[in-house]
């Protein structure tokens, strides 16, 4: 005797889909609530070794040695910039070696002029800075340095702060 | 006589498309949730400099990210740092360890190819920011990237 298939129900199946809608409902609620974009921010980039004598480090140089070198700055790398705050912070007066800057553009034409100079040899800046300065006055000094192209084409980016008593 | 039955199935409202945009959204933000941000003390005033360039780290980069505020104080993950050259000392020390899986002879002492990223208040004084970064330094950290608004993105 054969025996008869049973058939199946046709009726549809229905997801309940009001509790996962309700669920993530609450999800989105979550995210939206919580987001918040982070600023974009920049940064500047620099090697900063512990600041080193600032007189001639060249390894194996004798004075004397090179009786062609007529230019006393030859054989000195690191160029001192000096930073001199008021009492609340700001930017008083600057100095490259010992010539005072006024401004940060004057700064930044001195900078352009002496790192720019092949006879020169500056690779890296020291900033003397006064204990009191503002790290936005500093910033601004430092923006500057950055911005500024040795001889052989890189920028520079070897910057050490010794930093000064107030006062 | 014959009263006029009401229909009496309920009228169900087709859901998915409704829960199909709710998905994509929670997936929108799920993707654009930023963890970085936990890091950051969003409440610095950063300085705006110019030169400031949007950070490329390449992915590659150990960081260590220090914020300092207007007070001076170290802050890391929201938590005030009370002892600076112990906490940096640590991070020095877990650097290193990171450092030595690439460079197996790297001694204490030598430099760290970490970099500390230096998230400062403009009104900080720059004697509260040298002490940071010469524990730094003192530590064996030479690359420094300090954090600033570039003047195009100030609003």
């Amino acid at each position: 005797m054969r025996r008869r298939k049973k058939r199946r129900s046709q009726g549809e199946v229905e997801l309940n889909l009001a509790a996962m809608l309700d669920m993530a409902f609450q999800l989105l609620t979550f995210f939206i609530l919580t987001f918040k974009p982070a600023p974009v921010e920049g940064q500047v980039l620099l090697r900063m070794p512990p600041p080193q004598p600032i007189t001639n480090v060249n390894a194996g140089q004798k004075a004397g040695s090179d009786a062609s070198n007529t230019n006393p700055v030859q054989g000195l790398n690191t160029l001192v910039i000096t930073a001199i705050a008021n009492p609340d912070g700001g930017l008083r007066q600057m100095a490259v070696g010992d010539a005072t800057m006024g401004s940060v553009p004057a700064l930044e034409r001195k900078l352009s002029t002496v790192l720019g100079d092949p006879g020169s040899g500056f690779d890296q800046v020291i900033v003397q800075v006064d204990s009191r300065l503002r790290y936005d006055e500093l910033m601004q000094i430092i923006d500057v340095c950055t911005r500024q192209k040795l001889p052989n084409g890189e920028v520079l980016s070897k910057l050490s702060f010794v930093e000064l008593p107030a006062g | 006589m014959s009263a006029s039955l009401s229909h009496s199935s309920s009228a169900e409202p087709n859901l998915t498309p409704i829960l199909d945009m709710v998905f994509q959204l929670i997936t929108f933000f799920m993707l654009v949730i930023n963890f970085k941000a936990a890091s950051m003390d969003l409440d610095l005033k950063l300085p705006v400099i110019g030169s400031a360039r949007p950070v490329d780290t390449q992915g590659q980069e150990d960081l260590l990210i220090l914020n300092i505020n207007s007070q001076g104080q170290l802050r890391v993950y929201g938590q005030l740092i009370p002892d600076i050259s112990t906490y940096i000392a640590n991070e020095a020390t877990a650097s290193l360890m990171v450092a030595r899986q690439t460079n197996p002879n790297l001694k204490a002492g030598d430099e760290l190819p970490s970099t500390v990223v230096i998230r400062a208040d403009k009104s900080t004084a720059f004697a509260m920011l040298n002490r940071v970064i010469s524990k730094c330094q003192e530590h064996g950290y030479r690359k420094f990237a300090l954090k600033a608004m570039n003047k195009t993105e100030e609003t």
